[in-house]
């Protein structure tokens, strides 16, 4: 009964999914073999073009096009009919299978057919082609088939919930694209004329996927993912600072107050101590964690002791920080009740800055990093290897683990400084990018993360604050201090996102400037919901984020929308995740899903009797 | 300093102004936490109605010409409270049947606050920061030289109004059994789930009207990040006036009262500028910490019910 139930449900599932996508294929354009300057490009679709300015390229052949469209619609017909053969899994997974090498055909003619016209010619005459709407629901269709057979083989159901951690920040993140598509449609009207309303269907689809497309392109070309990894620095610190709390039970909406304090700490060090490098450049870090730690503590000190929430203080605190930083660099000289406060921050000018950074507490560009006097380096790979190496081969406790791993990383960068590279350079485009230690800091800071919370007593401790904090103040715990420590750890980190700025040159000069984008430290919070506060989740969510933004750029520049869409995409992931995807209960509460992971295992081992049986 | 009495004119009526917006969010959220939901979302709300409203009303200035029309900015802020309670809509349904927390949902909205109206703006007038100026603001009532917005009326009237309703009214009855023992309620009947959509939309609107003020009563445009805290400052307000309206209007003249300082004295040489810009919110750390001892929230607070 149950199994007859469930094969009218997957019927029912992959049937919709096909009209979707049939009507996607009636109403997207398939391809896009050229794209004017503002967006309007020549689209392809087997139930005609749009061709704007008099036709096709010369020499195009589109005739690969209604080849494929056969393929394909054979293929979804097979697909369709899979659900109600007696092994309807094992069908999707070949027609899920078939899709995926449609979409590969497909790349590949149309690659073909564009090479075909741009070999001859001098400059390409075919630019910013891509594939449209059209093919990616082919591969979106054969990924769906996929994910259904997997879901409904025995256990699969279990299968997708025991990854709920991947499975709803994904879904949100889609659902949040899906939206952001329909306000693109509504907010930017059609690049090219239409004659007809599938013509219009056609060019605003186009229009969504295009958005999408520059959005994700740092992905695609060299100097856009060095710009990604870029903005990605301050959201990984962020974004670590935002999950401690919540790890913690506290909700540190500080960051951007903790980053404030950060960078005039690092900049207080940076241009005012005198000294060698290797005193004043970790000092200067220090100070920076230091002053953030301190400015996140004040808000724990005064939640453990006097029972203020923090979300209210913290959020003060930031104004607060504000207002100090722009006290410090915006003026020399203020008036007291009449009398004269002179301050030597503000470096002269206009514009309110700070003096810069001495070159002893700088940290270094990537270019100095990686190929030090144009030689390529093997002090970091080496590093890397050692390190992992130490931390791997020894076999004793995890402090020994950890400590000849860290042995591993300074005999690793000792040695690799010292063997002679290959010469190398890098391009202007790339050597302009201003990606900088502070990389590797951050990557640091996810390591910590993982060592401290899932790796020590401490970390227990503070996991166990967050889950039950009644039940972890009796198990021992001194409830009031660890929230304190907690804090203070979380405004560290944030503290530390400011070396990326003051230290390391990230937006333009080694200085406190007043265009200190402090703000990144509300994106922390979604990076951490994003990330599901596991430093894997965080590191990789912060990418993601750093990619969108370095591709809103281009949004802006190519399309003239604003580059706050990112924003706007980034608030709906968090307010989708905050409800757990829309999705049921079981993928958000961990009982209900222990429930459902049970149930399916029985349902598994039913299912392989039964089959023992026959 | 010469604290003569045209200075403790301007403050007064300067502490005026800055209470109002205080006072309409802060009793907002008191009918939010009342029914057991915490609406940390009114900052964002208070920037979707001041939005709406400046565009609402310069929409139709575009469109019928500048000439006085005395009926469109309460036009403006009508539509300021309708947009003010869809997004508080937005709050309920998420944290109210998706059981979200209820905080991380109100961020999501406030987020969602700092980047919509930038993509608004640059669609109806190509930049990212501010809207067109209006010509039809609200009206100012009152004496000559004592002349205050309406709105600045209805916020002081309606907290006799709202302490009326929550204590002399079944509803403000029901509304505070769904907040401090939402299974007690729904034991006797009450609809859980609608009184607290009713009390965070409630919310919501009255934050849309603070916008609204803030916009085309307060100034005549839309700035990006006008609200600069207020609705975080209401909610210290709220708590510092115990979730009464009375302990409220006090609460909320004092940081008004904090404000309208930071305000008279800019321009003078007595403290700078940037530093008095940070008073009122070092006020609410200090309200917060010190003074907070023996208030209660609803018992409920936070906590998504299930049947």
């Amino acid at each position: 009964m149950g199994v007859l139930k469930d094969h009218r449900r997957l019927g029912v599932l992959v049937l919709l999914g096909g009209g979707v996508l049939l009507l996607l294929w009636y109403l997207a354009p398939w391809a896009v073999p050229h794209r004017l300057f503002g967006g309007e490009g020549v689209l392809l679709n087997p139930f005609g073009h749009h061709l704007p300015q008099g036709g096709l390229p010369p020499g195009y052949s589109d005739g690969w096009l209604r080849l494929l469209f056969y393929a394909s619609l054979a293929w979804l017909l097979l697909a369709l009919l899979a659900p109600w053969t007696k092994a309807p899994t094992r069908g999707l997974y070949w027609a899920g299978f078939a899709g995926l090498l449609l979409f590969l055909l497909t790349y590949l003619l149309f690659q073909a057919s564009v090479a075909q016209v741009n070999a001859g010619a001098e400059r390409p005459l075919l630019r910013r082609y891509s594939l449209g709407l059209g093919s990616y629901a082919t591969l979106a269709f054969g990924l769906y088939l996929l994910l259904l057979a997997r879901v409904f083989s025995p256990g699969g159901l279990a299968f997708l919930v025991r990854r709920r951690g991947l499975v709803v920040p994904v879904f949100s993140l889609l659902l949040a694209s899906l939206l952001g598509g329909v306000m693109v449609a509504v907010l930017k009207e059609n690049p090219g004329e239409a004659a007809s309303w599938r013509e219009a269907a056609m060019l605003k689809l186009d229009l969504i996927t295009y958005t999408y497309q520059l959005l994700y392109s740092p992905l695609v070309n060299p100097s856009g993912f060095l710009q990604s990894l870029l903005l990605a620095t301050p959201l990984i610190f962020t974004g670590l600072s935002v999950a401690l709390g919540f790890r913690g039970g506290l909700f540190n909406i500080g960051a951007p107050g903790q980053l404030i304090l950060g960078a005039i700490a690092a900049m207080l060090v940076g241009v005012y101590l005198p000294g060698p490098r290797w005193l004043v450049l970790p000092l200067a870090i220090l100070a920076a964690a230091l002053a953030g730690g301190l400015w996140g503590a004040l808000p724990g000190w005064l939640k453990a002791r006097f029972g203020a929430h923090e979300v209210i203080n913290t959020i003060m605190l930031n104004y607060i920080a504000a207002s100090l930083f722009l006290f410090l660099i915006s003026a020399n000289e203020y008036k007291f009740f009449g009398n004269t406060l002179f301050l030597p921050f503000k470096y002269p000018g206009y514009e309110a800055r700070s003096h810069e950074i001495r070159p002893e507490a700088r940290i270094p560009h990537w270019t100095d990093l990686v190929a030090p006097g144009g030689e390529l380096s093997f002090a970091l790979p080496l590093a890397l290897l050692l390190g992992l190496l130490g931390y791997f081969l020894v076999r004793r406790s995890l402090g020994h683990r950890v400590l000849f791993g860290l042995l591993g990383v300074v005999a690793g960068y000792v040695l690799g400084g010292l063997l002679p590279g290959p010469a190398v350079a890098f391009g202007p485009d790339l050597t302009s990018v201003r990606l900088n230690g502070a990389f590797l800091l951050a990557l640091f800071a996810l390591l910590f993360f993982h060592f401290y919370v899932f790796r020590t007593v401490g970390g227990y401790e503070l996991r166990a604050m967050g889950l039950a904090p009644k039940a972890a103040e009796y198990g021992g715990v001194l409830a009031g201090r660890k929230m304190v420590l907690i804090m203070f750890l979380a405004g560290a980190l944030a503290g530390l996102a400011a070396t990326h700025y003051v230290l390391g040159g990230g937006i333009d000069e080694y200085r406190l400037k007043q265009s200190l984008p402090y703000s990144v430290g509300f994106d922390g919070i979604a990076v951490a919901l994003m990330g599901q506060n596991t430093p894997l989740g965080v590191g990789l969510a912060a990418w993601l984020f750093g990619i969108l933004l370095t591709g809103g750029l281009q949004v802006n520049l190519q399309l003239g929308i604003s580059r706050e869409l990112v924003a706007v995409l980034q608030a709906l992931v968090v307010l989708f995740i905050a409800a757990g995807g829309f999705l049921p209960r079981y993928f958000t509460d961990p009982l209900r899903a222990a429930e459902v992971e049970l149930k399916e295992e029985a349902r598994k081992r039913e299912a392989e009797e039964a089959k023992e049986a026959r | 300093m010469n604290l003569d009495t045209a200075f403790l004119a301007a403050l007064l009526l300067s502490t005026l102004r800055q209470t109002t917006p205080l006072l309409f969010t802060a009793l907002g959220g008191m009918f939010s936490e009342r029914s057991g939901v915490v609406n940390i979302a009114l900052e964002g709300i208070i920037l979707f109605g001041a939005l709406t409203a400046a565009v609402v009303v310069e929409r139709f200035e575009a469109a019928l010409g500048p000439g006085p029309h005395p009926w469109l900015p309460w036009m403006g802020v009508l539509s300021a409270m309708t947009v003010g309670g869809l997004v508080a809509l937005v709050h309920a349904v998420v944290s109210i049947r998706y059981r979200a927390d209820q905080i991380i949902s109100a961020t999501a909205i406030n987020l969602l606050a700092l980047g919509a109206p930038s993509l608004v703006l640059t669609y109806f007038y190509g930049n990212a920061t501010s809207s067109k100026e209006v010509v039809n603001r609200l009206p100012l009532w009152g004496p000559e030289g004592f002349a205050l917005s309406p709105l600045v009326y209805l916020a002081f009237l309606l907290v006799p109004l709202s302490w009326w309703v929550l204590f002399k009214t079944p509803f403000g009855l029901r509304l505070r059994a769904v907040g401090e023992h939402p299974e007690a309620a729904d034991t006797l009947g009450v609809n859980v789930y609608r009184m607290r959509y009713v009390g965070v939309v409630l919310s919501g609107i009255l934050a849309g009207l603070a916008g609204a003020y803030l916009a085309i009563g307060f100034l005549n445009q839309f700035v990006r990040g006008m609200s600069a805290g207020l609705g975080f400052i209401a909610l210290a307000a709220m708590i510092f006036g115990k979730w009464h309206p009375l302990g409220i209007l006090f609460s909320t003249l004092l940081f008004g009262f904090a404000s309208a300082l930071a305000i008279q004295l800019q321009g003078t040489e007595i403290l700078p500028a940037v530093l008095v810009q940070a008073f009122p919110y070092v006020v609410t750390v200090l309200v917060l910490a010190g003074l907070i001892g023996r208030s209660r929230p609803p018992a409920a607070v936070g906590k998504p019910y299930e049947k």
